[in-house]
């Protein structure tokens, strides 16, 4: 098809094209190799092919990496962030006598429910954070609270799929994949979209964290703690350096196919793929044990404590940390099975124990990570992002629980880019909608892209007869919270 | 930034008319001096004699004029559009014309191009757009020779002057390009490499070495050609290609989303795929199946079994994703049939119908009507738990059974005939019709008559009509007990038998749907929406299990759902987590149907609702209070209740009736009541059209306009246009996938976009002349295939010069053979293959998937499956939407949500781990040295030459094995350093073998 390529944009040798597929994950290095390349210069109408490469912010970032703790199941807000006076005054009273009530997953609407916990003014801001964390309650001045976030779903898959993906549906890319497809990490030996699964997969599954349509190289790359902390890590030679034997020996032979039918691209890629790969065995181990952590640091996260749940949230912290140090672009840590009796965060009943044991588990360890990262300098390159799918209905559900909420919750962002001790948006005197400064999924993707210097309505990949993007046609840079 | 600048700015039509003075300069240089003047690589190719419409221009209007002058009248500017001749040759509304066929000067369009300045030149500078030199002059050139336009080249017919026979034709045109490029063919590829790759492409599978030794000791001059008439005919190429197809439908075994619910049956449409694809059934029939085959006049049916094969095809409509407890029902059903709408109109035309969901397509004459006309289509049809057991000899049964309740019926009547001028005078009050309109309530269906009211019967179970004046008889004395009452009942036919009674669609407009019942293990549901995954929370009330022998008011509280579009469905058997399932002792009777406000409406009881036909005593064809007399007298003694005979009819019946039992099911589809949707404001439902778009094809398709007049979805018309000879698409895009399949790249390479931002074909020719072949020659897919592996092109060698290399670095003139990567399925099965592990066994219940500890989340199966799945093909291996195999995924095999005819081909170090380190590999290693061990071979090289013949169907060059010896070597002093290995010997074959899957020859086609 001759024709065409004279119509493409840009042309990529076929050197060039082995070095960057050869690149794994996506390296500054190849990176570099068309940096002189205007950014968007992709044609809106150009033809599906291999020229959806994309590659380089577009302007200044201010964050490097992001790491997105997610609270799987939807926190309460008005238990947490958003604190609600008036459901203490007209607790128990009937909720349809008071606002319109929509439709709820469960239809067990019960009566107007305070909350169990106090709230207190912290840090110089004078944030107010309920009891349930007391340690990150001691980090507000790095904080900007979103109390005005909306779901476009009550579901948790849907929300979970929107809140990872941008669609309420399977099959998108993850924001992690996406940050990669424009970025690229900086660490050849270390994929730059992490998972640290802390126990929980979210409803919806793996696909949370899933490539969609982008090239299968920027997947995320799941962790687990354990002996075998990522897929296929661990050589299975029992005898020592056996496997770099076999290795040499098939990279001889490999090398003479190559001989044998002229060069080929796809080959050699693969061939050098197998020194990545043998890389990685190495790389990972060294990464999950914590050798040069001081006892200090790991008492910081609570890797001290009684409860196992928090110390292996602690240690997954650590993890993060660590990640982001190597130039992993993206890390996402996953909450903890406190149970029994405890679905993550999805209170429909005892609310009171569960989000207890939830907010135990994880709130020391964020407030080491905030401190560790801020005493490390690194705080400033990094984007930390807290948020469950949605949030929770100010009534009760049954008696003692509350209901999927997409119409208002608190997140919170700290870190690289952001203007600590900001509280933007507001939610009426129930806490149950959004009245001031509405923010939606598609607008917190559109500004976390910010941060890392990328406009989302840029980062697009053809598929299916349209420029795909993680905020589809929405998104607005939440420009209030931004330094 | 438009072309309606210009008069916003009067100011600058000045500068417009200096700039038109260098447009007119630059082509006068041009003209000149020729193109070689330009110093732009791009402007090395000279520019073509005639300017092609499709083929040179259109792409450069595509990539840079369409989104705002294409065919989306939304974001129009200027009020100018280039995607129509009419609209690009239109005058201006401020005067003059963007194009003037043959007047460059004379062109607006030429003007703006070449403008520099940027407030003037087209595209605007904010798009980031900008033409190339060689793009403008060949617009330029485009319009001096006459602007001709043409249609898309994929919507125009298909033709050809090659001979169809001709056996040379493939060649003959990938030759013809070859040497209009200056490109020279390399030779064939040696024997060795051929039966490789034949085998690999046509059947997944490594050729086994016995087949690689006759192959190299035929020498006869259809050695080639007898090869590949045995790999077409193993049955290993069914399943093969089936998988190809799976790619395009989303296959999947589950429904992912929360809770990843199985879809009953799936695997029946994957043995479905795989027996069609064996018995090379034409692919119209093929995608007739697909589309309707559940509205077949005639069917197809299993050879072996009788069963109909042809409904099983229809299952792709149910292979996507199914929400949990959706809160908005409707939006749901959007995005369903968004799904079937995308999956749908990519597979079978190339087309991306999807992009038109919330406006007229932004490049493709596509708009939001037709996208909506297909809505209809899919949201007209029904889901359905489907027998997958029927055959012409149930068909048979059924209609025997209803003849047989007939008979009686008749037999009785004769019996009576002098008592029938008794009940010529019976009170027809009690069969007259209620009026319903003033009360609180509507009959929406009222079975005590002699029919269904309308509803449709689906299955066997319910027969065609109600039960009103069946005989009752005594089977011990043959001694008539009364006739029956009216009612809809699934054991008109039997127990334990599949059938659904459903009502046409409704509107809830009332708080309740009543239904009057009775029955055993089974079910009354309310469809709303279509939706089918009904389940607490939110859903539980509307599913109710039926389990009681008396007649009960069964009340279902729809008052959430006011407004929207509902169904109601009685049927034997019940749903336990979404699978269906009929126990032998099922039935389920119904009255009424009827939705209410306030109190159960209890007049109902006595007042039938509906009008009936004349009686005819005949047959028995009798009113409701007809039957009810007859009931009274017989009791009275007064007529003769003596029929021995029935006995034997009875027993007939039920013999029968047991043949119709089903177990074996699939979540399949029926036909519902045609609906013609709205279109959807920017794609929210929320804001219909006042207007209803009929059901049809795409307008700009052949017979698009024609609306379908089926009372139905209007399927079985939808499949006939998209057969119909003059559809430009079917055909194309079925030979471009197979040419794919078999060279890696279709001819079209965006193979599921034939559209305007789809790749144009390298070879419109050989598409062409392969379309018209395919569909003049009976729809083959083997014939097809046939005819392009025994073509030269396909035999050449991978092997290239560098400088062939560099002038066609990805080989889209074919020159010689593309090197390409096995996909994931061929991976795993070849190296099941080589250590001789593979167990042929084809079809049935997929093998469980292996859960690995990073497999976790909801709906995660509470048992593992094995590790090497059994030995089986992959395709048997279990595909859950939530759990897919990460061996599958890591090697490309596409997320099932949407169509993929084209698989990336990624190259990532989680590849490498998997076959460095992945347990699954490393047990093949040890298996396959196992096997070696016992082959009884005695040398070194004669084990190594074993080796080599398995995984790459030749013998290993004298170099290979001293390399191996080498290795040997070096294992041996690594072993002994280690304390003393009592197996070491096979150890070292393992460490070898594991190595040779390691190697880039065991997964590249070389």
């Amino acid at each position: 098809m001759g024709h065409h390529h004279n119509t493409e944009p840009r042309v990529i040798s076929r050197r060039e094209m082995l070095g960057l597929s050869a690149g794994g994950f996506g390296s500054l290095a190849l990176m570099s190799l068309f940096g002189t390349m205007p950014l968007g210069c992709k044609r809106p109408g150009a033809l599906e092919s291999a020229s959806n490469l994309y590659l380089g912010p577009h302007y200044l970032p201010k964050a490097k990496n992001v790491i997105f703790l997610y609270m799987d199941g939807g926190v309460s807000q008005v238990d947490s962030f958003d604190p609600k006076p008036r459901l203490a005054k007209e607790n128990g009273e009937d909720p349809r006598k008071k606002f319109k009530v929509d439709a709820t997953q469960f239809d067990n609407v019960g009566k107007i429910l305070k909350s169990p916990w106090d709230f207190k003014q912290y840090g110089e801001c004078g944030m107010p954070v309920s009891d349930l964390f007391p340690h990150i309650a001691t980090c507000v001045d790095d904080i900007a609270l979103i109390r005005s976030m909306v779901s476009n779903f009550p579901e948790h898959t849907n929300a979970n799929y929107f809140l990872h993906t941008g669609s309420g549906l399977q099959g998108r890319p993850s924001m992690g994949a996406w940050m990669n497809y424009g970025l690229g990490s900086e660490n050849k030996n270390i994929p730059g979209y992490v998972v640290l699964d802390g126990g929980l997969v979210p409803p919806g599954g793996l696909d949370n964290f899933k490539n969609g349509f982008l090239p299968a190289s920027y997947q995320a790359s799941v962790f687990k703690a354990g002996p075998e902390p990522v897929a296929n890590i661990n050589p299975r030679e029992g005898v020592k350096n056996l496997q770099e034997e076999k290795l040499q020996f098939i990279k001889q032979l490999d090398h003479s196919l190559i001989g044998k039918i002229g060069e080929a691209d796809a080959v050699e890629s693969a061939i050098s793929n197998y020194e990545l790969a043998y890389k990685m065995q190495s790389s990972i181990p060294e990464l999950t044990e914590f050798k040069e952590e001081t006892e200090a640091t790991k008492k910081l996260y609570g890797m001290d404590s009684d409860d196992p749940n928090l110390r292996g949230y602690a240690s997954q912290c650590i993890l993060a940390r660590r990640l982001i140090e190597r130039g992993v672009r993206f890390v996402e840590l996953t909450c903890p099975n406190v149970g029994p009796g405890v679905d993550r965060w999805d209170q429909h009943s005892n609310l009171k124990k569960g989000h207890e044991k939830n907010a135990h588990a994880v709130d020391q360890p964020i407030a080491g990570l905030l401190k560790d990262l801020k005493s490390r300098g690194l705080l400033e390159e990094t984007l930390v992002v807290w948020t469950g799918e949605f949030g929770r209905t100010p009534f009760a559900q049954g008696s003692d629980g509350r209901d999927h909420n997409p119409s208002a919750f608190s997140m919170w962002m700290a870190g690289a880019g952001v203007k600590g001790g900001t509280i933007f948006g507001k939610t009426d005197e129930y806490g149950y909608r959004v009245i001031e400064n509405e923010v939606t999924v598609h607008d917190l993707h559109a500004t976390i892209m910010h941060l890392l210097g990328i406009d989302h309505k840029q980062l697009t990949f053809r598929f299916g007869g349209r420029d795909m993007r993680l905020t589809d046609v929405h998104g607005n840079v939440v420009k209030d919270i931004l330094t | 930034m438009l072309w309606i600048r210009i008069f916003e700015f009067p100011s600058k039509i000045l500068t417009m008319f200096f700039s038109r003075i260098k447009v007119l300069i630059l082509i006068c240089v041009l003209g000149g001096l020729g193109i070689s003047c330009d110093r732009s690589p791009q402007f090395s190719e000279p520019l073509p004699k005639v300017v092609d419409f499709n083929f040179h221009v259109k792409p450069i209007l595509v990539q840079n004029c369409y989104l705002c002058h294409g065919p989306d009248p939304s974001s129009r500017k200027a009020e100018l559009r280039l995607d129509t001749y009419e609209g690009a040759t239109a005058a201006l509304k401020e005067g003059g014309h963007a194009i003037v066929p043959g007047k460059t000067s004379k062109s607006h369009m030429v003007q703006r191009i070449y403008n520099e300045d940027p407030g003037m030149v087209m595209p605007p500078p904010e798009t980031n757009l900008k033409l190339t030199e060689r793009e403008k002059a060949l617009l330029n050139k485009w319009i001096d020779q006459g602007a001709e336009w043409k249609d898309h080249w994929s919507f125009i017919k298909p033709e050809t002057k090659i001979a169809l026979s001709d056996p040379k034709a493939i060649d003959f045109i990938i030759e013809k390009k070859l040497d209009e490029k200056g490109l020279e063919k390399v030779p064939l590829a040696n024997k060795n490499s051929l039966i490789r790759r034949v085998s690999y492409l046509l059947t997944g599978l490594p050729p086994n070495p016995k087949e690689v030794q006759e192959f190299l000791s035929d020498t006869s001059s259809v050695a080639y050609e007898k090869l590949v008439d045995r790999y077409l005919n193993s049955p290993a190429y069914g399943e093969r290609w089936a998988r190809h197809w799976m790619d395009l439908v989303r296959y999947a075994e589950t429904k992912g989303h929360e809770f990843d619910y199985a879809i009953t049956g799936a695997w029946k449409y994957r043995d479905y795929l795989i027996r069609a694809f064996n018995e090379d059934v034409p692919y119209d029939q093929f995608l007739k199946e697909h589309i309707a085959g559940d509205l077949l006049p005639t069917t197809r049916e299993n050879k072996e079994t009788g069963v109909s094969e042809s409904r099983l095809g229809t299952t792709f409509y149910v292979m996507g994703e199914g929400t949990h407890s959706p809160v908005d029902v409707r939006q749901d059903e959007a995005d369903r049939i968004d799904n079937m709408i995308d999956v749908t109109t990519k597979t079978f035309q190339g087309l991306t119908v999807s992009c038109a969901k919330c406006h007229d397509h932004k490049f493709d004459p596509i708009t939001a009507a037709d996208y909506y006309a297909l809505y209809g289509v899919m949201e007209s049809t029904r889901f359905s738990p489907v027998p997958a057991d029927v055959g012409k000899d149930k068909k048979l049964a059924a209609k025997e059974i209803e003849n047989l309740n007939s008979y009686m019926r008749k037999l009785v009547a004769g019996k009576w005939d002098t008592a029938k001028s008794n009940y010529e005078n019976t009170d027809y009050a009690q069969n007259t019709a209620v009026n319903t309109n003033e009360k609180a309530y509507t009959v929406i269906g009222d079975f005590r008559g002699r029919d269904f009211d309308g509803w449709t019967s689906d299955g066997f179970a319910f027969g065609q009509r109600s039960t009103l004046g069946n005989p009752i008889v005594d089977m011990a004395t043959g001694k008539l007990l009364g006739l029956d009452e009216g009612k809809a009942s699934s054991r008109a036919i039997g127990m334990g038998i599949f059938g659904a009674l459903r009502s046409p669609n409704i509107i809830l407009d009332k708080d309740f749907v009543g239904v009057r019942a009775l029955g055993n293990n089974s079910s009354i549901r309310i469809i709303i929406d279509n939706f089918q995954l009904i389940q607490n929370p939110i859903y539980g009330g509307i599913d109710k299990k039926v389990n009681t022998g008396e007649w009960n008011n069964f009340v279902f509280n729809v008052s959430a759902w006011k407004g929207r579009k509902a169904y109601i469905e009685i049927l034997p058997g019940v749903y336990e987590r979404h699978k269906y399932n009929l126990q032998e002792d099922a039935f389920i009777e119904a009255q009424y149907a009827v939705t209410y406000d306030g109190e159960w409406p209890s007049d109902l009881e006595k007042n039938f609702t509906t009008q009936q036909p004349q009686d005819n005593w005949a047959s028995l064809e009798i009113s409701p209070s007809k039957v009810t007399r007859i009931n009274n007298d017989l009791k009275k003694g007064k007529l003769p209740p003596h029929f021995p005979e029935l006995k034997s009819v009875l027993d007939s019946s039920q013999q029968l009736a047991k043949s119709l039992k089903t177990e074996s099911f699939v979540n399949g589809i029926y036909d519902g009541y045609g609906i013609d949707s709205p279109v959807f404001n920017r794609g929210n439902y929320k804001e219909p059209s006042e207007e209803h778009i009929p059901r049809r094809f795409l307008s700009v398709l052949s017979l698009g306009d024609s609306v379908f007049k089926s009372e139905g979805s209007g399927r079985m018309e939808l499949a006939e246009v998209m057969l119909n000879e003059d559809n430009p698409l079917t055909s194309r895009v079925m030979v471009n996938r197979i040419w794919h399949h078999l060279f890696g790249r279709g001819i079209v390479e965006t193979v599921d976009n034939f559209g305007l931002q789809g790749k144009l074909p390298s070879h419109p020719e050989l598409l062409d002349y392969l379309a018209v072949k395919f569909q003049k020659e009976g729809w083959s897919v083997k014939k097809l295939i046939r005819a392009i592996v025994t073509s030269e092109t396909f035999k050449r060698s991978t092997l290239k010069s560098d400088a062939l290399a560099n002038a066609d670095p990805n080989n889209i003139y074919l020159a010689y053979f593309p090197v390409r990567r096995l996909e994931a399925e061929a991976i795993r099965d070849g190296i099941l293959a080589v250590s001789e592990s593979l167990d042929s066994t084809m079809y049935g219940t997929p093998v469980a998937t292996h859960l690995t500890a990073f497999m976790q989340g909801r709906g995660r199966p509470g048992k593992s499956g094995p590790l090497n799945g059994e030995g089986r093909r992959s395709i048997y291996m279990e595909v859950r939407r939530n759990f897919l195999e990460p061996m599958m995924t890591t090697f490309d095999r596409p997320i099932p949500f949407s169509t993929f005819g084209s698989r990336n081909v990624t190259n990532v170090p989680s590849q490498s781990l998997i076959l460095m380190n992945d347990p699954l590999v490393a047990q093949q290693a040890e298996i396959m040295a196992g096997k070696l061990m016992e082959k009884g071979l005695v040398g070194f090289e004669e084990k190594v030459q074993w080796i080599y013949m398995q995984a790459f169907s030749r013998l290993a060059s004298s170099k290979e094995l001293k390399k191996a010896s080498d290795f040997f070597e070096m294992l041996r002093t690594m072993e002994e350093k280690e304390a003393g290995n009592e197996n070491q010997e096979m150890e070292l074959w393992k460490e070898y073998c594991h190595s040779i899957f390691n190697l880039k020859e065991f997964i590249y086609l070389i």
